[in-house]
């Protein structure tokens, strides 16, 4: 087996505000393979975002701090480097793009120049045509048309899913190993979603690029994901590959997510069914599992002890739940 | 940008029209009879008719006004009522460049010392250093200028009494040159001049520049693994100047007023101390002259101020 | 929040905290409760009241309380309200008849005018009978002070409530109709932009000051001892701000006449006129106030200025900007005769900036905290 790209152990990302600690992420672990591409879902607030920044060291500090965890990119543990080597890695072995296509690139400058700039960051040796001829193929790469020509248009000349394009492009300039992706595709009509993604699919299939894909919506993670992490309230609840996450979910909560969405095959008539209640507030964590307050299946136990991921004995699945599914 | 640019100057004809218009009706309607005033009290009626034909001031108002307009053009502004027989443009001629010298370092110390202070005070924002920086600012804009003068030329009083080191306080040297003296006269003013307007930009630079590092593309910037100085002096900074250069054009509107007011306080011979002595003279050609040169002068800053957006900001540029 | 959140413990209106620290939110929770002016109800009945928020009004009223140099700033505004007005007829009782060499016997009520000269007490400093010192013809500087701010404070909230009256009119027509007003508008304020500032008020004040003081010199209070041109002055001023002040408020009600709440309330029938005095002009009611504090600064100066340039108040009037003027040449000799409205008027500009300052930090939706 190749060793694992990522290893995250017990991260532990919290915010400092003046009305309190906002536990953001509480002790997330997990990895990722070379190659792999790996889907993180949850609802707005879940942490899911943070521990993408946490990853590439992009948390805004202040307010935000990475309190405790490794993450072990490579075999190395990127929390002790200082914020200029991980300048090095970013852009060049860590890449990430952004939810808003729209405000994400600097209006000032041509779309050539913000690859180029990547490019001639990370390979001193390679001269500026040289850049900008690589800014052009990678233009190509992402289906721009008339690449050469469009390289010296303005970002505000380019409709967002175009934009989008640009990121990955800019992104993936250097090759990088891993590609964080934050809700890549929420700001796009659903057309345009789809060939993003498919772009995403297919480049990272073509340069063995690892990509964690950050979503809220399900259905953009059982097209493109291999493995998928389920997150609540600032912790994985359940990790497990794609098909069994869809086929056999084990956490209620992810149960409840795949019963709040309407499929193709539902029957005529059959009711939507929300999860009621909302998320806790992180700033004041309830003790016990996260999840108690609104789950079907709650029992004492669950509002006492927080449960861990333990497996669930289907293969690799785990949950964090007593009384999975 | 060409279209927007003629367009532009299209409303600046029509803005120098219309203040030369009000300017003119203003000297028009103006109380008092000029040439009654030079007279005196006893004068007889032919002299007077003569007085006022020389000055055409018989003439229906359309037709003054006409021929004040094509005037302009040939840099005739008329002749002084006060100082009979002078041409206005003579009168002014002295003080033009004086005051231009005066206008233009105000200018260059604003955008020079006020810009950075801001941006600086921006990257460090809540440290002492920004609160220093903006409470300077903040307490430097509110004060007017003349305020300001005052407590420099008691500053500097004070400085003579207990050091014996003398500064002048007034007067200019000579224009556009710069020995030492003429170094020391120039400073003061220019300093004082030059305050206000730094105070104003540096607290919108650093409002700026703290709204563009906010932005998605800066944290675009930092993913992409760019140094952050080049984050900050290539990204952000060139996003932070579009509207920083507007505000330049704006801001020579209040450098024209207050030309008025530094050369009153350190006694500078400028267009300012003369259009202050055609008012209290009632000379309203001078009046009128001093009005149009400085409303052109505005109206001309802000084309200037419109070239640079349009250069700077690429989304015009395109269009 | 659900109702399974609430604290037990709370039970009626009147409630002590809780002796255990609490947390956060459960403080909200008592602090609101004391503002509960309806019947107690049962402890049932409050567990299911969700909590009171204050209103955004309540809200920018408590950011703005705890803002100490807005606060600082709203008492020196006060004492330069209040000073001006009861100032001077207390002071003109304070003192003893004093013999005067060129007047005779004069009581407080003739030498702390700011009109008597007192020729033989020139360029003083502070003493027991004129409290601030004299100036180079021997007035009592503290009256002419007091009346200098007098002045200021006329001028100001005159042109201030013309500002805020035409602003708001004109604008809320130009933003909310748009049309042949809103070009006009527009026109109007491209040629009062090429008047920058005071270059108009000091044309006005120049060609048509000294008429104005012939005509107006029969005004009660304001017309004698040159201060008729107040009105001139007054007059310059305005019509240099409003136009600015209508341009913002026609913005804002054009981002006003975007907002859902607008098209709510024209689609259940409300007229146009019912909508804008019912809902953009409270709406803009905020901003505007903010507007005119940070303007007012903008008008003193301007008030100072000009009679700093000898086209505002003359001799014997008195004013801030003419006391300056007066006290130039001397410098050197007595500076404090130029430092005293100096400073007075810094201490002035400055209270009307950071008071608005902080109006407009308590008033900004998107500061939150």
């Amino acid at each position: 087996m190749a060793a694992n790209l990522l290893e995250v152990n017990n991260l532990k990302t919290y915010f400092f505000t003046r009305s309190g600690v906002v536990k953001a992420v509480d002790d997330v672990s997990f990895t990722m393979k070379p190659g792999e591409t790996l889907g993180v879902v949850g609802e707005s607030g879940c942490g899911k975002s943070v521990t993408a920044l946490s990853v590439i060291r992009l948390v805004a500090n202040p307010p935000g701090k990475i309190v405790g965890g490794e993450i072990n990119f490579n075999g190395e543990n990127i929390l002790e480097k200082n914020q200029e080597e991980m300048t090095e890695l970013r852009g060049s072995k860590i890449s990430m793009i952004f939810q808003d296509p729209m405000t994400s690139l600097n209006p000032v400058f041509n779309v050539g120049y913000q690859i180029a700039e990547t490019v001639k960051r990370h390979r001193k040796d390679v001269s500026s045509d040289q850049a900008w001829k690589r800014a052009v193929e990678m233009l190509d790469l992402v289906r721009i048309p008339d690449a050469r020509r469009r390289a010296k248009n303005y970002p505000h000349e380019f409709s967002g899913g175009m934009r989008q394009r640009v990121m990955i492009a800019i992104a993936l300039a250097c090759n990088p190993q891993l590609l964080i992706a934050d809700e890549p595709t929420t700001a796009l009509d659903v057309t345009i979603q789809a060939q993003v993604l498919e772009l995403m699919k297919g480049l990272s299939h073509e340069f063995g690029t690892a990509v964690m894909l950050i979503t809220h919506d399900l259905g953009v993670v059982a097209g493109t994901c291999q493995q998928v992490n389920v997150m609540y309230a600032g912790g994985i609840i359940e990790s497990a590959p794609v098909k069994q996450i869809f086929e056999s979910p084990a956490h209620p909560y992810t149960v409840g997510l795949l019963q709040s969405i309407p499929r193709l095959d539902d029957q005529h008539g059959s009711k939507l069914t929300p999860i009621p209640g909302q998320p806790p507030d992180l700033l004041n964590p309830p003790a016990g599992c996260p999840y108690a307050a609104r789950c079907p299946k709650v029992q004492s136990r669950c509002r006492q002890e927080k449960p861990r991921l333990m497996p669930v004995g289907r293969g690799e699945q785990v949950a964090a739940c007593f009384y999975p599914n | 940008m060409v279209q927007f640019l003629v367009k532009r100057f299209i409303g600046l004809i029509f803005v120098i029209i219309c203040v030369t218009f009000i300017t003119f009706i203003l000297g028009f309607k103006a109380p008092g009879d000029p040439i009654r005033a030079l007279l005196g009290q006893h004068f007889d009626p032919q002299t007077y008719a003569q007085l006022k034909h020389q000055y055409g001031l018989d003439l229906p108002w359309y037709q003054q006004y006409y021929n004040y307009i094509t005037g302009l053009f040939r840099l005739n502004f008329g002749y002084s009522i006060h100082y009979q027989g002078e041409s206005v443009w003579d009168i002014l001629k002295a003080g033009v460049p004086v005051s231009t010298e005066l206008g233009f370092w105000g200018l260059i110390l604003t955008i020079v010392i006020g810009i950075p202070t801001g941006i600086f005070s921006a990257l460090k924002a809540n440290t002492w250093v920004d609160t220093l920086n903006m409470g300077t600012a903040l307490i430097l804009y509110a004060l007017p200028s003349f305020v300001l003068a005052v407590f420099l030329q008691l500053l500097i009083v004070w400085v003579d009494k207990w050091t014996g080191i003398e500064w002048p306080v007034s007067n200019w040297g000579n224009p556009w040159q710069y020995t030492l003296t003429d170094i020391q006269y120039k400073l003061g003013p220019i300093l004082v001049y030059s305050a206000v307007s730094f105070a104003y930009f540096a607290r919108l630079a650093r409002t700026t520049m703290l709204e563009v590092l906010r932005q998605d593309y800066v944290r675009t910037a930092r993913a992409k693994g760019l140094l952050e100085r080049v984050v900050v002096y290539r990204h952000a900074l060139r996003n932070a100047l579009i509207p920083l250069v507007t505000v330049i054009g704006l801001s020579i509107g209040f450098l024209v007023v207050g030309v008025f007011f530094i050369e009153q306080i350190f006694n500078i011979p400028g267009i300012g101390t003369t259009a202050l002595e055609a008012i209290s003279n009632r000379d309203y050609p001078v009046i009128q002259a001093t009005t149009v040169l400085g409303a052109v002068a505005v109206v001309f800053g802000n084309l200037i101020a419109d070239i640079l957006y349009s250069v700077v900001d690429p989304r015009i540029k395109a269009e | 929040m659900d109702t399974a959140d609430k604290n037990p413990e709370f039970s009626s209106p009147e409630i002590t905290p809780p002796a255990a620290a609490p947390s956060p939110l459960q403080t909200n929770i008592v602090i609101e409760s004391e503002n509960v002016l309806a019947a107690p109800g049962s402890p049932e009945e409050q567990q299911q009241q969700p909590e009171k928020t204050p209103t955004p009004f309540q809200d920018s009223l408590r950011k703005l309380r705890r803002d100490k140099r807005a606060i600082a700033s709203a008492v020196i505004i006060l004492l330069f309200v209040i000073l001006p007005i009861i100032g001077p007829p207390i002071y003109q009782h304070i003192g003893d008849i004093y013999n005067s060499p060129t007047s005779g016997s004069i009581n407080a009520a003739v030498y702390h005018s700011p009109f008597h000269t007192e020729l033989t007490r020139q360029d003083e400093g502070p003493s027991a009978q004129y409290w601030l010192g004299t100036d180079a013809i021997g007035r009592d500087l503290l009256a002419r002070m007091l009346q200098g701010m007098l002045i200021s404070l006329i001028v100001a909230v005159s042109v201030e409530i013309v500002n805020v009256v035409l602003g708001i009119g004109i604008g809320v027509l130009a933003g909310f109709f748009g049309g042949w007003i809103d070009q006009l508008l527009a026109r109007f304020t491209d040629v009062m932009f090429a008047f920058p500032g005071l270059l108009f008020a000091i044309l006005i004040t120049g060609i048509f000051g000294t008429a104005a003081d012939t005509a107006f010199s029969n005004v009660p209070l304001i017309g004698a001892n040159g201060n008729a041109r107040l009105i001139i002055v007054s007059l310059a001023l305005a019509m240099t701000t409003w136009p600015l002040m209508a341009r913002f408020v026609r913005g804002q009600t054009l981002q006003l006449k975007e907002q859902q709440f607008i098209e709510a309330a024209r689609t259940s029938g409300t007229s146009n006129k019912q909508i804008i005095i019912r809902h953009i002009i409270p709406n803009l009611f905020s901003i505007v106030i903010v507007a005119a504090t940070l303007d007012i600064s903008g008008t003193i100066i301007g008030e100072a200025g000009l009679s700093f340039l000898g086209l505002g108040v003359q001799s014997p009037g008195s004013s801030i900007g003419l006391m300056i003027n007066d006290a130039r040449n001397l410098i050197d000799t007595h500076p404090w005769e130029i430092l005293l409205p100096s400073i007075v008027l810094t201490l002035i500009v400055l209270a009307f900036s950071f008071l608005g300052d902080g109006l407009r930090d308590a008033f900004d939706p998107r500061a939150k905290d």
